[in-house]
């Protein structure tokens, strides 16, 4: 079996159901984090990052919310079972660990946490696996991809440290799903326009909570 | 033999240093630039533990019939709009899911609809993202009070003025909708939430006689049952439950 992108493993669409209701600027003006407003609130361990760099750390957090909060979510919801459901609560303690020392590095002024709508794939067992896989698949990408381009010594190392427990985390989702851990020779990396792209498309980045608040006068039975 | 050609290939390269002892060559590689510190520190795995009263609601996002059991040829049992009286989102509480024939996902949620507890199946893709609340309040009509849970703990309890038996709150197992603020109607005191709980009595109420949790201009009457059905506090304890009581938290009247 030859690697297999997002797009490839869901040729069904199940990802993009629905689309997104994120507007696109929106998104990717999330995503990029706006270096040049972060750099100034880095705390002390980022001081040296450059701004690139800086766009790279809060890209790379973007990716670990999406993460964290899908396999939050799978294992409140606890409708997941067996392997699976063990994979969701390991694999969810270490990207909560990664959302946590990129936000204690990036500071204040690292990007907010998005809202999310999974759309049910944390609710049932196939598509659970299914996105897992894609989400690892998409990470190891997405940190590759970036490699070339980090300027710092200390948040390349750090970078190679988490790719290495992202392709970990991809081969064991995977295997759990029925398909080869490991297919290929070389894994292709993605930019972050494209990476960008795909997570865009499955919608499960919301534009914004629900609103709960209003100011009218209320109409209850008082 | 194999030694010897250990040491012709290293007198081909000069940039290999070799040590040679009695019998056999020792490789020493060249010296390697220690590895940088990684910028980050990244800590140990974190375990989500136990969460006590832990609940979840969703957004309705396209109107939709809830019906008695998760099939789209069940009884419909209510139909729910994506808005409120107010103009909020519209919620539900999910209290489970299953998967039908057709792979498709329902969840089954408590409904703000008459008569109160009624329970639905909807299909998960008519609701919005999942919101986790580990708060849920219980609103004690023979005591008259009201009582704030958070992760199993107690940590807000106020006298409250409740229905009348002519007007009576209705018992049962609700949740908080909406908030609203910043209106001038001293009568709803500074700030009201919306539940999804309603009067069974009156039912011809502007916006279908919801019951809300409120301030008040009438302190005095509190501890008391002297409302048409909603739950008021004094004032000050409408702030600081606002403080404390996120949306989507589960009521409880008993």
């Amino acid at each position: 079996m030859s690697h297999l992108t997002l797009e490839q493993f869901d040729r069904d669409g199940a990802l993009r159901e629905a689309g997104s209701r994120l507007p696109r600027k929106r998104f990717f003006a999330l995503a990029a984090g706006g270096a040049a407003a972060v750099f100034g609130g880095l705390a002390a361990p980022a001081r040296g990052a450059t701004k690139g760099d800086v766009a790279i750390l809060n890209y790379a957090l973007v990716l670990e919310y999406l993460q964290a909060a899908f396999y939050t979510e799978t294992e409140r919801v606890a409708a997941v079972r067996g392997q699976a459901a063990r994979a969701a609560r390991v694999v969810g303690a270490v990207e909560r660990a990664h959302v946590a020392a990129f936000s204690n590095l990036l500071g204040r002024k690292a990007v907010k946490r998005p809202a999310f709508d999974f759309k049910g794939t944390t609710e049932d067992q196939q598509a659970f696996l299914k996105t897992a896989v894609a989400f690892e698949d998409l990470a190891v990408a997405a940190y590759k991809g970036q490699a070339h381009l980090i300027e710092s010594d200390a948040v390349l190392a750090a970078a190679v440290s988490i790719h290495s427990v992202e392709a970990r985390h991809a081969a064991w989702m995977r295997h759990l799903f029925g398909i080869r851990p490991a297919t290929s020779a070389f894994d292709e990396a993605k930019p972050k326009a494209e990476i960008l792209r795909i997570v865009q498309s499955t919608g499960f980045v919301v534009a914004k909570r629900p609103r709960t608040r209003a100011q009218g006068g209320p109409r209850f039975t008082g | 033999m194999v030694a010897a050609a250990v040491i012709a290939l290293l007198a081909r390269r000069g940039d290999e240093q070799a040590v040679l002892g009695e019998d056999r060559p020792t490789l020493v590689p060249p010296a390697l630039a220690v590895s940088p510190a990684p910028a980050l520190r990244i800590g140990e795995p974190v375990p989500l533990g136990v969460a006590r009263d832990l609940a979840y609601w969703a957004p309705v996002i396209r109107p939709v019939a809830a019906r008695a059991s998760p099939s789209a040829t069940a009884p419909v049992v209510a139909r729910l709009a994506t808005q409120t009286p107010e103009q909020t989102a519209n919620l539900v509480l999910a209290l489970g899911r299953t998967t039908d024939a057709r792979n498709r996902i329902w969840t089954r949620v408590r409904l703000p609809v008459l008569p109160n507890n009624t329970i639905g199946w909807v299909p998960r893709a008519a609701l919005g993202g999942l919101s986790a609340v580990r708060t849920r309040l219980v609103v004690d009509l023979a005591r008259l009070t009201a009582t704030l849970y958070r992760g199993g703990r107690q940590v807000f309890q106020a006298p409250v003025g409740v229905g009348t038996s002519q007007w009576p709150t209705p018992r049962g197992a609700f949740y908080i909708r909406n908030r609203l603020a910043s209106y001038s109607s001293p009568f709803y005191g500074p700030i009201a939430f919306g539940t999804s709980a309603r009067s069974a009595v009156l039912t011809d109420w502007p916006a279908g006689g919801f019951v809300g949790i409120h301030g008040t201009n009438q302190p005095e009457l509190l501890p008391g049952r002297i409302s048409h059905g909603c739950i008021r506090l004094r004032n000050p304890d409408i702030l600081r439950l606002a403080q404390l009581l996120p949306i989507g938290t589960p009521l409880t009247i008993r």
